[in-house]
């Protein structure tokens, strides 16, 4: 089974890591805003990552505490090659 | 620090966080009346700890004054000082639209003695339980000294001159001091204090090495310097902040210039040596005299640091009769902190709060549980003591040995 992030789940995490109220139709509606524009500053991406990791029980490739845009951020952690887990 | 030819200092706005009142208004009410808030100790954690009184904030609630983006990357000490920080700002009468064209105009100063050390425990308690992948990045940030600062102004988008001050408890005097020093430079508003959250399990196991810390467990008999009775000092959580303008500036834009911030000293006489401190004291007491050009009979108030051990006590007594001579015997002195504890470098600057708001409805506060004083000091007790007052004194020292004074003057009416 292969585990993909969805926009839903982005913005429970961005709630969650860094207290941003982010409507996900509006990530997938307006693909070109960035995370800085819903002001997810770069350790609350970060802390978006390590619970990713914690999650998925391995590494994120490195790019994707540096993605610019939610959809960058799920294009670098869907198709990551070994996104399949038991979960 | 208010000669003629150089950029003055003023008081235009006060925000308190304190144990007898989340406001300034509700403070100065309590303060004022000499009501005590000591009280046993219920932080979740520390109930079984040594440390049995304390002024704990209890009627706050910081979701209710601060986003959640800057919650979850915050400490208690910030919330604090954020929230202190918006009630000033709104004292002031300082928005946005005032330095939006100019946000290079505003600076931000705090003074801390721990950082955030509840939010510090909880990630570390992450590293040790569950493993280094399980600790928020945002403790980086969190439990710096000088995360206050840069969270208020991020909030406010303040781009002047910023800082922190890490000179102990005195810092909040200190601090005060930098921004002073900020604006003689040019800056035309500093958002300055101290707020501090001592209560967390972790930091109060820090404060058991203290001697100096109170192990009564007698809210009303826990803190009262200047008596036989002296048994240590109640620590305390909260603080206060000011805006503080350059005068010229705030009257034009028609804010109310409260009180000058006229003169300061400090020194350093090195970790609990009380007997020490009355030298160090003395000479920050005369420094801050001339700086102010002040002579020691104008002074109508002294606001006392009072630690609550007898040396100590001594010490200061002595060191006022040294710095203001025969006056020192004549001058009512005070120490509201006895009703709230001892805020660290917060105290201070609720004793600046406290002075300004003293000068204002021309009455000195009382100092709560305190009878029977036993140094050569009018020490106010028992109830508040009407009083015309132009100019006061503030005194802190920290357990780490430095001292610290500063003047303030009333502002006299703008003429308008």
């Amino acid at each position: 089974m292969t585990a993909q992030l969805t926009l839903d789940e982005l913005a429970a995490l961005m709630k969650s890591a860094a207290g941003l109220t982010v409507d996900p139709e509006e990530m997938a509606n307006r693909p070109e805003v960035t995370f800085a524009e819903y002001g997810l500053d770069s350790l609350g991406l970060l802390g978006i990552v390590g619970e990713l990791e914690n999650r998925y029980e391995r590494s994120l490739p490195p790019d994707a505490e540096r993605a610019k845009t939610p959809h960058d951020f799920l294009d670098l952690v869907n198709t990551d090659t070994v996104t399949t887990t038991g979960a | 620090m208010n000669s003629p030819h150089e950029r003055c200092s003023v008081v235009t706005g006060i925000g308190v966080i304190a144990p007898n009142g989340a406001n300034t208004e509700a403070f100065w009410k309590a303060t004022k009346e000499g009501i005590s808030v000591l009280d046993t100790v219920t932080r979740e954690g520390c109930e079984e700890l040594p440390l049995k009184v304390a002024g704990e904030v209890r009627d706050f609630d910081p979701g209710e004054l601060i986003e959640e983006r800057f919650l979850v990357q915050t400490d208690r000490f910030t919330h604090f000082a954020m929230a202190a920080a918006n009630l000033a700002l709104d004292d002031a009468l300082l928005g946005r639209a005032d330095y939006n064209r100019s946000p290079f105009a505003v600076g931000v100063v705090t003074a801390a003695g721990s950082g955030g050390g509840e939010f510090g425990q909880r990630e570390l308690q992450h590293l040790w339980g569950q493993g280094s992948r399980h600790v928020g990045p945002y403790q980086s940030i969190a439990w710096f000294y000088a995360a206050s600062t840069g969270q208020i102004s991020i909030r406010g988008g303040f781009k002047g001159p910023c800082g922190v001050v890490a000179s102990d408890e005195a810092g909040g005097l200190d601090a005060l001091a930098h921004a002073t020093r900020t604006i003689r430079r040019g800056t035309a508003a500093v958002v300055v204090g101290a707020a501090e959250a001592p209560l967390a399990p972790y930091s109060v196991v820090c404060q058991l090495g203290y001697e100096d810390l109170s192990r009564c467990v007698e809210p009303d008999r826990a803190y009262r310097p200047f008596t036989d009775a002296a048994c240590g000092f109640v620590p305390a959580e909260g603080g206060a902040m000011l805006v503080v303008e350059e005068r010229t500036a705030a009257e034009e834009r028609g804010s109310r210039p409260r009180a000058v911030l006229a003169g300061h000293a400090a020194t350093f006489t090195g970790a609990a040596l009380w007997e020490q401190s009355r030298e160090g004291l003395a000479r920050a007491i005369e420094g801050a005299l001339a700086d102010a050009g002040c002579a020691p009979e104008e002074i109508d108030v002294v606001f006392a640091d009072a630690l609550g051990v007898p040396a100590a006590d001594r010490a200061e007594a002595l060191a006022l009769a040294d710095a203001l001579g025969r006056h020192a015997s004549e001058v009512p002195v005070t120490a509201p902190k006895t009703g709230i504890g001892r805020a660290y470098c917060g105290a201070p600057v609720l004793d600046i709060a406290a002075a300004v708001l003293s000068m204002e409805g021309s009455v000195v506060p009382p100092t709560p549980n305190v009878v029977d004083v036993t140094v050569d000091l009018d020490v106010v007790t028992g109830k508040s003591r009407p009083a015309e007052l132009q100019t006061a004194l503030v005194l802190s020292r920290g357990l780490m040995g430095s001292n610290a004074a500063m003047v303030l003057r009333r502002c006299e009416k703008s003429p308008s």
